[in-house]
């Protein structure tokens, strides 16, 4: 026994020969992590370094490794230029890792039932350590792949790289597109706070508009005739189940298009153009995946990294969070998130009137009048919610789904497709003129005191109202047109400003607040639209540290002659936070 | 130095930066949680402010300060002071309040101080929506939250403001339209800007609706009735027997005349 064990221990090596078994060892082990490479391979393709051995082993790790094998071994230089396709399909992959990061660490504290959903979130921001950050995060790397999805899409458009083999490759990426747009929007809901709430009730109504099955449809997407515990569990389980998976399918099959079939495309000046054959020639030079291009890929995490981490350090971006959700208050500025914004914007086109009042007109003299007929009335046959909301939509995205096959066109030179470069700046400016016709403020009418409260203090949100200092607020009744906005508080008030410690004279935001509210009823009265106005801000002390701000506007209606009485109020609290 | 080069400075760069950024993010966040809790409480305390005045008011008075004869005050010493130990609860006020309010209360436990003995209805209403009642979790731990706040004041009751009235004290209307907030009809009936209660019937544009009604004097003769004898006539979809008929007892005549006054303002557009 103890003489095998001599033995034993005079067979293990020594000094060189110990150093070279312990190397070999080490290394065997490395090849096997990192599917071929050695360490001395390893520190060369960190440094930049010419690979070590031959054949290259840096090829060998993308025929070994599953990860590497999805991606080509090289790539046409012409291809990598950053002019060319400025990152913006591997920002949004990028920016789908993200959300898939942080929304696994979300879903630990989450909640999906209406009575914890919202409390669960203040749960997240208030109790979880970097809870904000993981939540802001997620908002915004979400708000960041749709806007890169977008990129990507004007981007493939204008430099026609969506023709010949590329065709299906275009496919997938526009149902991608669709994907994000309803990844995003079914995250929407999960807050269950006002925003959230309204814009998918908004939002989903317009499947009930649809005919025949639309009322089944909106039952089968909302478990019930209105969003509630079956609804929200629904877009919870869109949001983090299904759809992530449809998802990881579509851009799998993307991307396998693109790194398997016909790689990313040359600039068409390298392809089409006049150009020497030195660019031809450069453009052309293969560029390793490993180690240029993973070198490359890792500085962009870097920057995504630092970018995400530095706009959300200097408070750049918030995740919004409005009041929990009440289904019996309809919010009065209801806003879809900014994607969808088109869509409202074209909801609020009503199709059957446009061309009732074009062709009324002109049809009145020669048919109807002579006739006897009565005017055309589209609007009853059509509904608008119908066409806008269900019939163009899909249109729109129809069109985008067969852009490849619709422009035959082989040239990819913007000189030699000037239609096709028209048409796409003409969609963009089609696209931001109905976005701007969704913003809540466009085409919708709001009695005036109502606009000049809610400007003041919106229903959602902080506005200058729930903006001012704790120490402004005092308490008394300041009557508009009589009280001097200037003369609010007493000329020797001061207080010190809890943040900075500066001391404050006066009552500056108090006086804003004030001049706004007068200035806006005033306006309005002289615009006969607030006749006999009297209106009043009254301050009163309602409890310990707890203030309540009534703001009353009394006119009489210039139709009926009757007294009209628009009224608001609001508590607020002296630790309140004074930001959004 | 070759474009690779860079991106490896560069990107060692961000990391370490990246890293750095985090870790002061980190180090802050103990104080943002506590803030954040701190900024959180208040807004808990805003909004049970508002819960409380759409449902409590009617008998709990417009500033928690309790209509005699029909529910405590809600800001006195006495509930700070010993109305724990008086009915025995061995947790928190706040608890209390939240396990009071969710189930409501059958029996009076001072039927001689306020209402519940054989004067109308259960004392107290179930409020919360797991017993039939209209109100969430949330809202009712706010509105506990809102009555604790009062604290400040209970215990040092000479720092307490006199109450400020919204009204311009020379128009009827405008004080009738006090009287509607503080009798607690905002509780359930609604009005464009007050309130969006559905108990009983929407009172925009009552007076209008007031002059087609057949069997009365006229428009004030009744608003007034249906105020005080709400049996008489009953609003279509909604049933009898759900108004307090007890208001000839609780309001002045001077009240009344002025909240009738400001129905009458709610003509139909």
């Amino acid at each position: 026994m103890l003489n095998s064990l001599r033995q034993r221990l005079s067979n293990i090596p020594r000094g060189e020969d110990l150093r070279n078994r312990i190397r070999t060892l080490i290394d065997d082990r490395v090849r096997i992590i990192t599917a071929g490479l050695s360490i001395r391979e390893l520190r060369a393709v960190l440094r930049g370094d010419p690979p070590t051995e031959k054949p290259n082993p840096r090829y060998k790790v993308i025929t070994t490794s599953f990860i590497a094998h999805l991606r080509p071994r090289y790539y046409p230089q012409g291809s990598t230029w950053f002019t060319h396709t400025f990152r913006l399909g591997w920002f949004t992959t990028f920016f789908f890792m993200v959300e898939l990061i942080t929304g696994l660490v979300l879903m630990v504290y989450y909640v999906p039932f209406p009575d914890q959903a919202y409390g669960s979130i203040l749960e997240i921001e208030s109790n979880v350590f970097l809870g904000e950050l993981w939540r802001d995060l997620h908002r915004l790397g979400a708000e960041a792949m749709v806007l890169f999805t977008w990129l990507h899409l004007f981007r493939t458009y204008f430099t026609g790289s969506y023709k010949g083999a590329r065709t299906f490759t275009w496919l997938t990426g526009v149902l991608l597109l669709a994907i994000t747009a309803w990844l995003s929007f079914t995250g929407y809901l999960l807050t269950w706070d006002q925003l959230g709430y309204w814009a998918i009730t908004v939002g989903s109504s317009m499947a009930e508009a649809g005919p025949v099955f639309g009322p089944a449809t909106n039952l089968i997407l909302r478990g019930a005739p209105d969003i509630g515990v079956g609804g929200l569990l629904r877009f919870y389980l869109n949001h983090v189940v299904l759809f992530p998976l449809v998802a990881i399918l579509f851009i799998s099959i993307h991307y396998y298009k693109v790194s398997r079939e016909h790689g990313i495309s040359l600039p068409a000046a390298i392809e089409e153009g006049d150009v020497n054959d030195n660019k031809k020639k450069e453009a052309n030079r293969r560029v390793d995946l490993i180690p240029d291009l993973l070198t490359h890929e890792i500085f962009l995490v870097s920057v995504g990294i630092l970018a995400l981490l530095l706009i959300l350090y200097f408070d750049l971006f918030n995740s919004p969070l409005e009041t929990h959700a009440n289904p019996q208050a309809t919010p009065l500025d209801t806003k879809a998130p900014w994607y969808f914004w088109w869509l409202q914007g074209l909801l609020k086109i009503d199709p059957a009137k446009i061309i009732e009042n074009l062709v009324n007109p002109i049809l009145a003299l020669p048919l109807l009048k002579p006739l006897g007929l009565p005017p055309l009335e589209l609007s009853r046959l059509l509904n608008s919610k119908f066409i806008m909301g269900l019939i163009v939509p899909p249109v729109v995205v129809g069109i985008l789904f067969v852009i490849p096959y619709i422009d035959r066109n082989p040239a990819r030179l913007a000189r030699k497709r000037p239609f096709a470069i028209l048409w796409g700046i003409a969609w963009i400016f089609i696209l931001l003129a109905l976005s701007y016709m969704g913003l809540p403020q466009f085409g919708i009418e709001t009695p005036a005191a109502t606009r000049v409260i809610q400007d003041l203090a919106p229903e959602e949100g902080m506005g200058i109202l729930r903006e001012t200092p704790y120490e402004e607020l005092l308490p008394g009744i300041y009557t508009v047109g009589e009280t001097d906005p200037d003369g609010i508080c007493p000329s020797d008030f001061s207080y010190r400003n809890r943040e900075t410690g500066e001391e404050v004279i006066g009552c500056p935001h108090l006086t804003e607040v004030f001049a706004q509210f007068s200035e806006g009823l005033l306006r309005a009265e002289e615009e006969g639209r607030l006749p006999d106005l009297h209106a009043t801000m009254l301050i009163e002390q309602f409890g310990p540290e707890l203030i309540r701000v009534e703001l009353d506007v009394i006119w009489t209606d210039p139709e009926t002659g009757a007294t009209k009485i628009y009224a608001k109020h609001y508590f607020l609290h002296e630790d309140r936070s004074l930001e959004e | 130095m070759k474009r690779i080069h860079l991106e490896i400075a560069l990107g060692t760069i961000f990391i370490i930066l990246s890293s750095v950024v985090l870790i002061v993010m980190a180090a802050e966040e103990p104080g943002r949680l506590a803030r954040f809790e701190v900024e959180q409480r208040a807004e808990q305390i805003e909004f049970g402010a508002a819960v409380f005045e759409i449902n409590c008011t009617s008998c709990h008075g417009s500033h928690a300060q309790g209509i005699p004869g029909k529910a405590p005050c809600l800001r006195c010493p006495e509930l700070f002071a010993s109305r724990l130990a008086e009915v025995g609860w061995p947790g928190s006020l706040e608890d209390y309040i939240v396990s009071v309010v969710s189930t409501g209360r059958q029996v009076s436990t001072r039927p001689a101080l306020y209402q519940g003995e054989g004067k109308g209805p259960p004392v107290m209403p179930t409020w919360s929506e797991r017993f039939g009642g209209p109100l969430r979790d949330d809202q009712i731990r706010a509105v506990a939250a809102f009555i604790v706040n009062f604290q400040g004041w209970a215990e040092n009751p000479e720092v307490v403001p006199t109450p400020l009235v919204a009204v311009d004290i020379n128009d009827p209307v405008s004080l009738g339209r006090v009287a509607f907030v503080q009798y607690g009809c905002i509780g359930c009936h609604a009005i464009d800007g007050l309130s969006q209660a559905t108990t009983g019937p929407a009172l925009d544009g009552v007076a209008t609706r007031a002059e087609t009604r057949t069997g009365y004097e006229s428009a004030e003769d009744y608003i007034r009735t249906s105020i005080l004898n709400p049996g008489e006539f009953v609003v279509e979809g909604f049933g009898d027997g759900i108004m307090p008929t007890n208001f000839s007892e609780l309001i002045s005549e001077a009240d009344l005349e002025n909240l009738v006054l400001f129905l009458l303002s709610l003509t139909e557009p």
